[in-house]
């Protein structure tokens, strides 16, 4: 949401970078498109598919090609470890770009819970590490430890899989809990008259949403409410007590906020439909959540690091296909932070366009954090269901 | 407006995201030889494969296998892995699709299966045959092997016949063609037809097609 901190050149920049993004879009999905329906054409060129598409495929399936190879001359000559490194890297950017790896969920979580860039960085690092990092104990416990077979290990990261799918659903659930009773107060605030009491508080949240973009964001907000709380409370309860409440933590805040809703009607309730909001999402409380999210994205190893660690295990080169793994990983965080800078920087940019519209602007964010929620869930269970086909899983 | 804009954003990662499933890249590959085989009265009872995995893929594949012979894998010890290996073909159809007369052809589970390792090439081919459900006389006999998906990838063995006939009528023509460079293998001109024939419906994995053409006049 912070990705653009204030500078109006940095805003024209991450205009123009979207412009480019959504054109470069345009270019994939068709040329996708074309070359799904037109089918192959005769004797042309020797890779079928063209344009930006036929050519990550084309690089990714190139790179993973020459994964056995480099395996087994690294055996003997140092040096093929290192090239096996680098088309690593390079295969995971690629690799990333394709289906799986969490980039539609992150994204979309990212769009629905209200993230910051860096979050959304970060978000993106630990679920391609922990991705790297379920491969390798995977492969380490199942083969290396215990000894099972190709088709017990199948089963294992076929359940492990499942899981993944499972996960999805409840962080999407979770958010459009959330999300959904936000934007359904929203709602409930367009159909209220506004009362004299509500016009006074009405400037203060209007600030608020012109204030959205900078930094200094949260504390400009938390002022706003607790002046209008303040406001309120000392014109219908005990003067003296209040004041000391209203510039204490968000503890008590939230509490006479609740309390507030509760004994008051229509009026008051209309300043703070929107306020649970920053203190549910900021904090540590945010970071656990985070972290199902990377799990849910995160359980689901890759198959080629499967496939490449169990054949560097069979060349006795166990740590080289560990090493490979945690390399692709770091190039699947490039493209998946690429992707997320994007998701953030269009939420970003659409709370800015309705933040100027104050209600009806609210309601149309909480309205896309509600949709972002159920485009979790809709994954999830697609996934689940087989209609979405993820990377396939080795073997048969 | 700019809103629409970014819904629109939103849209098109949606479909980039969708189009993106179907451009998986091949995580295994199948170097294949066949033949086609024919009853006396000459209709085709069946497809009889020799499908040799890669290296990464057979290393996989024997993971947790104890041979009796450390490195050296026989058939026996094979056996259990060759059963699961075509009884979870099925559910890929075998990766073969026929159609005769311009039907599509059923196909039976496999018989005669089996699995051997080659122990200098470390890797592993999978034998079968697999009975059509009901032999046929056809005067037109397409077959394409391909994964829909592509995380296999065929394709036939780089000799001069990786396809042959067991017992055809002498009257038939065999044409077999490579998806990528597309080149004919005994010696034929493919026409357009034929192509354009086999590829009404498509998807993703069927531009890397393997295609067996064969006419009974």
């Amino acid at each position: 949401m912070r990705v653009v901190s204030g500078g109006r050149r940095t805003d024209q920049i991450a205009k123009l970078g979207l412009l480019v993004v959504a054109m470069l879009l345009v270019a994939a999905v068709l040329d996708d498109a074309f070359a799904q329906f037109g089918g192959p054409r005769p004797g042309t060129s020797p890779v079928p598919v063209g344009g930006i598409v036929g050519w990550l495929f084309a690089m990714q399936a190139e790179f993973y090609r020459q994964f056995s190879g480099l395996i087994r001359a690294s055996k003997a000559d140092g040096s093929a470890a290192w090239t096996l490194m680098g088309l690593s890297f390079l295969y995971g950017i690629f690799h990333a770009a394709g289906p799986g790896h969490g980039k539609a969920v992150i994204s979309s979580y990212l769009v629905a819970n209200e993230e910051t860039w860096v979050r959304g960085v970060v978000l993106s690092f630990l679920s391609a590490l922990m991705q790297a990092f379920v491969a390798i104990a995977i492969v380490g416990v199942a083969a290396v430890l215990l000894h099972v077979s190709a088709a017990k290990m199948n089963s294992a990261v076929n359940w492990i899989e499942t899981l993944s799918y499972v996960l999805i659903i409840v962080v999407g659930l979770r958010l459009l809990w959330v999300k959904g009773r936000a934007f359904v107060a929203a709602l409930r605030d367009l159909g209220r008259p506004t009362a004299a009491v509500g016009a006074a508080v009405t400037p203060a949240h209007v600030a608020h949403e012109q204030h959205d973009d900078h930094d200094h964001h949260e504390h400009d907000h938390d002022h706003g409410h607790d002046h209008a709380h303040c406001d309120h409370a000392l014109h219908d309860h005990a003067p003296a007590a209040q004041p000391a409440t209203c510039s204490h933590g968000d503890h008590d805040h939230d509490h006479g906020h609740s309390y507030h809703d509760h004994d008051h009607d229509d009026a008051s309730a209309w300043g703070h439909a929107h306020a649970p909001e920053p203190e549910e999402l900021a904090g540590p409380g945010g970071w656990r959540r985070g972290l199902t999210a990377i799990v849910a994205v995160g359980l689901r190893p890759c198959s080629g690091a499967i496939l490449v660690l169990v054949f560097a295990l069979a060349q006795g080169l166990f740590w080289v296909g560990a090493a490979s793994t945690f390399v692709m990983g770091l190039g699947t965080f490039i493209t998946v932070a690429a992707i997320a800078t994007l998701a953030v920087s269009a939420r970003a940019w659409a709370q800015r366009i309705a933040g100027a519209k104050s209600s009806y602007g609210t309601l149309a964010m909480r309205g896309i954090e509600a949709g972002a929620a159920v485009v979790i869930i809709g994954f999830g269970a697609l996934l689940l269901g087989g209609y979405i086909v993820n990377e396939r899983m080795v073997g048969f | 407006m700019t809103k629409h804009f970014v819904r629109m954003i939103f849209a098109l990662a949606g479909l980039l995201a969708a189009g993106a499933s179907a451009s998986a890249h091949p995580h295994v590959w199948v170097t294949m030889q066949g033949e086609l085989v024919y009853a006396p009265d000459g209709s085709v009872t069946g497809v009889r494969y020799n499908w040799t995995f890669d290296d990464m893929f057979s290393a996989f594949a024997i993971q947790g296998l104890d041979p009796k012979k450390p490195g050296e894998f026989s058939r026996a010890d094979l056996e259990p892995l060759a059963k699961e290996n075509v009884s979870s073909l099925k559910e890929f159809d075998y990766f073969t699709f026929a159609k005769a007369n311009g039907k599509k052809v059923e196909m039976k589970d496999p018989i005669d299966y089996y699995l051997d390792y080659n122990t200098k090439d470390t890797v592993l081919t999978l034998h079968f045959t697999l009975p059509l459900k009901t032999p046929v006389k056809a005067k037109e006999l397409n077959v394409e092997i391909y994964d829909p998906e592509y995380f296999v990838d065929f394709s036939f063995k780089d000799v001069k016949e990786p396809i042959s006939l067991v017992g055809a009528p002498a009257a038939c023509k065999l044409m077999v063609a490579r998806p990528k460079d597309l080149s004919v293998a005994p010696g034929q001109q493919l026409s357009e037809a034929f192509f354009n024939q086999l590829n009404a419906s498509e998807n993703w994995g069927a531009q890397f097609a393997n295609k067996i053409s064969v006419k009974c006049p």
